[in-house]
């Protein structure tokens, strides 16, 4: 099978791998349970979840290495139950990359191209000209434990890469780099990807990695997908209190719903009402609602009585405070709730830190903070 | 059931099938033959006849006594090499391989000419007139020859160790023999235990101590062959060789629970290293070390030293004249040498082959009945190599398929006898080699039995090359698989050096036996260039 014939012959937008109900269990144990997904051609897409929610087994099912129970994995329409994974034209970059170690740079790149039968001649140009494009023009006649983790990591990409794979699938793949090269791998991961349109399901358990690279995240949790959505929505809009606490930060103060507006609802919390953003339909009743640090304001105490425009205003006294260079992040104690309020307050090069003790009021303004029923 | 993902492969379901029906065919089938052939009378025979009690005595008398001693030789020379840090520890390390892979009958011949009726040191130094022949040499002989297996067992277990544990317990305020008595000692008993139940097996089914130096002392794996030879009677023989192989399953059974225990320990131990290593024995207990382990290697090397100088010297014990007449004259067994490295090659192949073939199918392939075929290429480790070679005698005698004489049967038998050394040795190396690289190989396209050829088999060359070359010095030396399967179209070096020595030629079996040696221990270089030391650990879980 030659890489061209791969590409379908539809192209264009729309849906490009489908995965309907997957469930897979190991020995009665459930590892994934009814998942399904819809990945957009070109796009990249990121499951995201701790260890053992089942992410790598989704991606394992994608890649065929592991027969689903039931449910059907499509890739442009085409059922893939009974292609072998040697024949699904998918690319995979592995955790630990899975370099041959008998083989060097050169002969890791080309091995994928050997197979599907492409002549040596070609093969030596495709595999220069990738070797070339990743920066490794001169590594080529090194083997992989000659290389660093960052080298072997764009070795395993570009042996995945030079088949023209219709779909790349990576599987932690910068867990094993330090954090600074981390970061510029990622940057270089991105720009591959959207450089060549692949459409690429990635796994991670790294919300930071996830948000940076992806156009739509699946999170995960028990073998079961929580919420699907773009980053910006998974943090702001996050749909149950693990998925707000997986993917950043949060408060969560006890409320209770009272009237609903377009989109939001007004809760009574034992600091005052609140107005906050809300998915629609959600039910009155109990419940909490979700701020992230930097959603409050922190200003010297006021005198007056709280807000009446739907804003929340918290008096509480600082307990302690970190530094993260752009910006601090104070442990408040407040009168109202029994759990301290976490708050980020950003700072520039003249900014003190508040004292421990000192009076602050934090405040969260109208159609800021979230609601979670429940 | 769903055809397994492996198996949609042409290749690969080719050689499972072929391996099965190998299995199959000279596993189980003369198994099963064996167990089948003694009549119930046989059996009365057996369990009532004084003849018959006393060898089973016998046997399970020589097991304890040797087990014990030779797995606590084994350990305090694991110890002195690894914690005891002995002088040479090195050169101390590589005496109990070479006796581990020299011909069986070298500990045999060389007691003999040592402390026999003729010995240099009976006869020559002490001017004595007795006899080894007896339990009493016998159970030196089978010390001797086993407690290389129990030191390498035991040598792996204290090296990963490491010192931390030991180092923190000193820390703790815990003297030298507390630590030993509280901290290494017990962190190593599962492998103490391994190494006993490897001996234990070992002594009860070994053929060529008990034949050369038992005298009349019988035990269950000579009386095996006796019955057989002098007899004719494959009933008794057979029931022998099954009354055997009772225990040698429960050994077996045994040490396969206890691989799981020492692995539990292992994990803990493994990590880190001490910062008093030098400091784990006093002074006065790594002189007695010392002393030990050199009298163990001076007592091993001088085996090797008087097989040498029996070859080359004119007359055993009468004259000591220097000479190569006898180096010579054993180009008059030009034939058995020959056949001595053809068969075991050609089996050592087999083994090979067949040792990879079955650790893929079972370990990265999920066949099906991978539990089973398991199960029998490890099982002829719990098998008398005696009772092999019955089994293979009464079974491919006549229909449905006659081997018997042929150099074919000779190296079927060896190839599985020694199936479950190289198998181990394959599936430890595969158990190294990562999954995702299996994944890895099929992302780029390639069948399964393209990333067996391409990726897996590269990558644990050096572990298949081992086995191989293992099963071949094995092979070259081995009398107890092929005792009853040699004939005069297939006469094998082994045996006839038995032959000479009950002849009492003994300069003509020493240098025979020279011979062999050399082409041992340069097969041994071979292992070691290829796989590292790690083989043996592995090949002896």
């Amino acid at each position: 099978m030659s890489p061209e014939s791969t590409v379908p012959a539809s192209g264009g937008a729309g849906v490009h791998v489908a995965l309907r109900d997957i469930v897979k269990s190991f020995r009665g144990v459930p590892a994934v349970r009814d998942f399904s997904l819809e990945v957009a051609r070109g796009s990249f897409t990121t499951i995201l979840g701790l260890s053992g929610c089942g992410k790598t087994t989704v991606l394992r099912i994608v890649a065929g290495f592991l027969d689903p129970d039931s449910g059907s994995v499509t890739v442009s329409g085409r059922d893939q139950a009974d292609v072998p994974p040697d024949r699904r034209g998918i690319g995979m970059v592995f955790q630990d990359y899975a370099l041959f170690p008998h083989m060097s740079v050169l002969e890791n790149v080309a091995y994928g191209l050997k197979t599907r039968g492409v002549r040596s001649a070609e093969r030596q140009r495709i595999v220069a000209e990738a070797l070339e494009s990743l920066g490794l023009g001169e590594l080529g006649a090194r083997y992989p434990h000659e290389l660093s983790g960052g080298q072997q990591q764009r070795v395993a990409l570009g042996r995945a890469l030079v088949l023209r794979p219709e779909v790349l699938l990576m599987d932690e793949p910068l867990s094993n780099l330090d954090a600074k090269l981390r970061v510029r791998v990622r940057e270089e991961l991105k720009a591959i990807q959207t450089g060549l349109g692949i459409t690429t399901i990635y796994v991670t358990h790294d919300q930071e990695e996830a948000f940076a690279l992806s156009d739509l995240i699946a999170v995960m949790d028990g073998g079961k997908l929580l919420q699907l959505g773009d980053p910006a929505t998974i943090y702001r809009s996050p749909r149950d209190g693990f998925v707000a606490d997986f993917v950043g930060s949060a408060n969560f103060l006890p409320a209770a719903a009272e009237a609903r507006g377009a989109g939001s609802v007004a809760t009574r919390t034992a600091a005052g009402t609140v107005w906050l953003r809300a998915p629609e339909g959600s039910p009155t009743g109990p419940g909490r609602a979700m701020a992230r640090p930097e959603w409050f304001s922190l200003s010297g105490p006021s005198p007056t009585a709280g807000p009446s425009d739907g804003s929340l205003a918290v008096p509480a006294v600082v307990e302690g405070g970190e530094f993260h260079g752009a910006r601090i992040r104070y442990r408040l104690r407040s009168e109202a709730f029994d759990e301290p309020i976490v708050v980020d307050e950003a700072v520039d090069v003249r900014s003190a830190a508040r004292p421990k003790g000192a009076r602050v009021l934090a405040t969260l303004p109208a159609g800021t903070g979230w609601w979670i029923p429940g | 059931m769903r055809l397994s993902r492996a198996l949609r492969d042409p290749f690969l379901v080719v050689a499972y099938l072929v391996l099965v029906a190998f299995l199959g065919l000279f596993v189980v089938y003369p198994l099963a033959r064996a167990a089948l052939t003694p009549r119930p009378s046989d059996w009365a025979k057996l369990l009532s006849s004084p003849r018959w009690i006393a060898a089973m005595e016998h046997t399970l008398a020589m097991t304890v006594l040797s087990t014990v001693t030779a797995t606590a030789m084994g350990y305090a020379y694991a110890y002195g090499v690894t914690k005891g840090r002995v002088p040479g520890a090195r050169l101390f390390s590589l005496v109990p391989f070479l006796y581990l892979v020299s011909p069986p009958f070298v500990g045999g011949l060389a007691f003999t000419l040592l402390l026999g009726r003729k010995g240099i040191v009976t006869h020559g130094l002490l001017g004595l007139d007795v006899s080894i022949y007896g339990w009493g040499g016998l159970w030196l002989a089978q010390t001797l020859s086993f407690f290389p297996i129990s030191f390498i067992i035991c040598r792996s277990a204290l090296a990963n160790l490491g010192g931390a544990l030991e180092t923190a317990a000193r820390g703790m305020g815990a003297g030298r023999f507390r630590v030993f008595r509280t901290v290494s000692l017990p962190l190593t008993a599962p492998a103490i235990a391994q190494a006993a139940l490897f001996c234990a097996l070992s002594v009860m089914s070994d053929f060529g101590n008990p034949m050369l130096i038992g005298g009349r002392y019988r035990v269950l794996a000579t009386e095996v062959y006796t019955q057989l030879s002098g007899w004719a009677d494959a009933g008794m023989s057979a029931a022998a060789g099954l009354i055997l192989l009772a225990p040698a399953l429960v050994v077996f059974a045994l040490q396969r629970a206890a691989t799981g225990a020492g692995e539990r320990y292992a994990t803990v131990g493994s990590r880190g290293r001490g910062i008093g290593r030098d400091d784990d024995v006093s002074p006065p207990a790594r002189l007695a070390l010392a002393a030990f382990c050199g009298i163990v290697a001076v007592f091993v090397l001088a085996q090797f030293a008087v097989i040498a100088y029996g070859a080359l010297t004119r007359i055993w014990s009468v004259d000591g004249t220097f000479t190569l007449a006898h180096l010579g004259a054993a180009s008059k067994y030009g034939r058995e040498i020959k056949d001595s490295l053809a068969f075991p090659a050609l089996a050592a192949s087999l083994c090979a082959a067949a040792s990879l073939a079955s650790a893929f199918l079972v370990q990265r392939c999920r066949a099906p009945l991978a539990p089973v075929i398991d199960l029998a290429t490890i099982l002829p480790a719990a098998i008398p190599h005696t009772l092999v070679g019955l089994a293979f005698a009464i079974s491919f005698n006549g229909k449905p398929l006659d081997l018997a004489g042929s150099g074919a049967i000779l190296v079927v038998a060896m190839a599985v006898s020694y199936l479950p050394f190289g198998y181990r040795a394959v599936m430890a190396a595969l158990a190294q080699v990562k999954p995702s690289i299996d994944d890895a190989a099929a992302a780029l396209g390639a069948s399964r039995s393209r990333a067996l050829f391409d990726v897996i088999l590269p990558i644990v060359r050096g572990a298949v090359a081992a086995a191989f070359v293992f099963a071949f010095i094995v092979g070259t030396g081995t009398m107890s698989a092929v005792i009853f399967l040699v004939s005069f179209k297939t006469p094998l070096a082994s045996v006839t050096i038995l032959n000479l020595a009950e002849m009492g030629s003994w300069s003509d079996a020493a240098a025979l036996a020279s011979i062999l040696c050399v082409l041992a221990f340069a097969g041994l270089a071979a292992v070691r260039l290829l796989a590292g030391r790690r083989f043996f650990q592995a090949a002896f879980r």
